[in-house]
């Protein structure tokens, strides 16, 4: 089909199919559905106008995609079965190719319509399991349903390549694959028409510079749209995402449809009030300099044994880059990112008690049902209290990958840990409450303490093992035996003199000390006198061995040779002095005396080793505690980890 | 802050250690006049007596 100009049917105003592609147009005038046919113009029916919306992109922006040019010409708005809207907008390239950008919660996604194979057939709707993959689509990466839904075409603007029909509603199942693919099956045509394509961001298809429309929060305090229950105002931060808001001066939760309240539900009061140390409306400047909005806030509970653990949720809202979730838990923090559930693969091996993502495995935390338990603010999804999902969370520390599934939908959303000190400058303020105990995903600050903190320990073996040859083998000095003359009383020692003998500089000294000695004793006093300086030094070498025999058997106790060390001398000649009172005064007394240098005695090592090795067993040991206390509140508690560690 | 001093104390005790025995100080000694003055390990046997 080629550009045809013609009247509208409804109202007679000039309408321009401009794309050959284009199936419907929107008449701009009257706002009725305009089909071209093989015959005439057929209306389908007015559609409505399309939602106010914060979307960057508007009819008329060109971009680029893998180096074609296109121009976003047609809108279609539809309306997710839980609440919530997404755009499709439909992308003509200069090249005749066709192409849908799907744009939901701030991401978007470039889709193509995908011919099957001939003789292929896709599943069907209701067999479908969330998780499985449709190898039927022809894609480079296997493609995983991560949602089933119904959806209902609302709203409509400019051209559209099919048979757009105001209120139909249709079945959808969108798939995710590696390397951000990503595709849909649409249900609404017999067979089933697919359309593959990719996530991408603005920047990669040239609309970086789109910019979103600026407003300031919607004030809905009229008396036909503020709070239908209480007649109170309302603000609204996000009200074309809005599908529930609560009324802060009822307590109650509100229906957002477009922006019309209506009454859902009294709030049903927690026994303690939740206190939410961030308040609605603060802002916070996250990675990226993206500036995060809170609207909305959640209590949420898991059971566990009999005992219920609560923890709040902050809904950010970016009108760029969508939603986030600020978790604090324990004065803990987590800031959580959406994340492809097709770059999640289970570990087969791991009977699901491991995840890899992003080449790191995760290992399983918890996993339980989360129960919603007090709503504050406004929210994209129809939340309500005692809303139930099972979450499952996969830690690798600062990392937690979280998996929240229902009957319908998978999603997968990375946290990473936060300080309070990094969210109190984040969002401006001072005094959140300190953490306690360790967090899942809380990273462990002193591992430096045992890597990089034992290098000085390593090196030690090193110089040791170095110094061996440097300092050269044990050099005996002196080997003699001296003898002592008999005593003239049992207190006045008696002395003798070795032959002198040379001593080298900068090597130690050891004097050993031999007597022969028999369930006596022996004390001798060793002088080393150098022969030029008559300077002395002295060691005192006691000898003595007993032995005998009891009940138990022979026994021995002492020796009948001693030593002693010194730090090295200088060098020279010396000459050992004897002198010695021992127990048999009255019979001489021959010792025998023994100088050796260069000994490797080992103690300056171990001295050196006791000190470098007391912080890194330290940190171990502060380690193995931390990720105790880590694991002792895990479901699925185990001994270690491998949790990567942080040295900020 | 901590890292650091941590980090000068080890280069620390290794660098004495290296001059140690390079020049054969012993820091565990019996000696009368010891080099570094701290002959504070007990050496020989004195039980019995």
């Amino acid at each position: 089909m080629s550009v045809l100009q013609a009247n509208c049917p409804s109202c007679a105003a000039p309408i321009e199919f401009k794309a050959g592609s284009t199936i419907v147009v929107v008449c701009p005038f009257c706002r009725s559905a305009i089909a071209r046919t093989d015959r005439a113009l057929e209306d389908l029916g007015k559609v409505a106008e399309i939602a106010d919306s914060e979307s960057p992109l508007k009819l008329g922006l060109k971009g680029t995609y893998k180096d074609t040019r296109f121009e976003l010409t047609g809108r279609a708005q539809l309306k997710h079965q839980v609440g919530g809207y997404w755009d499709e907008w439909y992308a003509t390239f200069s090249n005749g190719w066709v192409g849908w950008l799907a744009e939901a919660q701030g991401r978007f996604y470039m889709t193509f319509y995908q011919p099957l194979p001939e003789g292929v057939a896709l599943p069907s709707f209701a067999g479908l399991q969330l998780g499985q993959t449709v190898p039927e689509i022809p894609s480079p990466t296997p493609l995983m349903v991560q949602e089933k839904g119904k959806g209902t075409s609302v709203a409509a603007d400019g051209e559209i390549p099919y048979k757009l029909s105001p209120g139909e509603q249709f079945e959808y199942a969108d798939l995710a694959g590696k390397n951000n693919a990503f595709a849909t099956i649409d249900y609404s045509m017999d067979p089933p028409w697919v359309f593959v394509g990719s996530h991408v961001t603005l920047e990669e298809i040239g609309l970086g510079d789109a910019k979103p429309v600026q407003r300031e929060a919607k004030r809905v305090s009229t008396a036909g749209m503020g709070c239908p229950n209480c007649g109170g105002p309302l603000d609204l931060i996000a009200p074309d995402k809005a599908e529930r808001v609560t009324c802060p001066n009822c307590n109650s939760l509100l229906n957002v449809n477009q922006g019309n309240l209506s009454f859902f539900s009294a709030l049903n009061p927690l026994p303690n009030q939740p206190d939410f140390v961030l308040p609605i409306g603060a802002e916070g400047v996250f990675a990226g300099d993206v500036k995060f909005k809170i609207i909305g806030a959640v209590v949420r509970s898991v059971t566990i044994e009999g005992v219920q653990y609560f923890w709040h949720e902050y809904l950010l809202y970016n009108p760029m880059a969508g939603f986030r979730w600020l978790v604090h838990s324990d004065n803990h923090w987590n800031f959580v990112e959406p994340v492809n559930p097709a770059d999640v693969s289970q570990d087969a091996m791991s009977f699901g008690s491991t995840v890899d993502y992003g080449g790191v495995k995760y290992k399983l935390f918890q996993d339980a049902q989360a129960v919603v338990e007090y709503v504050q603010g406004e929210f994209y999804w129809r939340v309500e209290q005692g809303e139930t999902v099972r979450a499952a969370d996969y830690v690798a520390a600062p990392k937690m990958l979280s998996l929240e599934a229902t009957a319908d939908e998978m999603n997968w959303s990375l946290g990473t840990y936060l300080t309070n000190d990094e969210i109190e400058k984040k969002f401006n303020v001072t005094g959140l409450p300190r953490p306690w105990g360790v967090a899942p995903n809380q990273p462990f600050t002193g591992q430096f303490y045992y890597t990089w903190g034992a290098l000085p320990l390593l090196l030690l073996f090193v110089v040791a093992i170095f110094m061996i040859p440097l300092s050269g083998l044990t050099r005996i000095a002196l080997s003699q035996e001296v003898i002592l003359p008999p005593m003239t009383n049992a207190t006045t020692a008696q002395a003798a003199f070795s032959l002198p003998f040379d001593v080298k500089a900068n090597s130690n000294v050891r004097i050993t000390a031999g007597a022969p000695v028999d369930n006596s004793w022996a004390d001798l006093d060793v002088d080393l006198v150098n022969d030029q300086s008559q300077e002395v030094e002295s060691v005192n070498v006691p000898v003595e061995y007993y032995s005998g025999s009891d009940s138990d058997g022979a026994w021995t106790e002492g020796s009948r040779s001693t030593d002693a060390t010194l730090s090295s001398l200088p060098a020279g000649k010396y000459t050992l002095r004897v002198e010695g009172t021992w127990q048999n005064w009255q019979v001489q007394m021959p010792v025998s005396v023994k100088v050796e240098q260069n000994v490797n005695r080992g103690v300056n090592f171990i001295c050196a080793l006791l000190l470098l090795i007391i912080v890194p067993v330290l940190g171990f040991i502060r380690k193995f505690s931390f990720e105790s206390r880590r694991w002792k509140d895990s479901m699925f508690s185990v001994s270690g980890s491998g949790s990567s560690d942080s040295d900020d | 802050m901590l890292k650091k001093l941590y980090m000068i104390f080890g280069i620390g005790v290794l660098a004495f250690y290296a001059t140690a025995s390079w020049f054969g100080w012993e820091i565990a000694n019996s000696g009368s006049r010891s080099r570094l003055g701290v002959p504070f390990f007990y050496s020989g046997f004195r039980g019995g007596k």
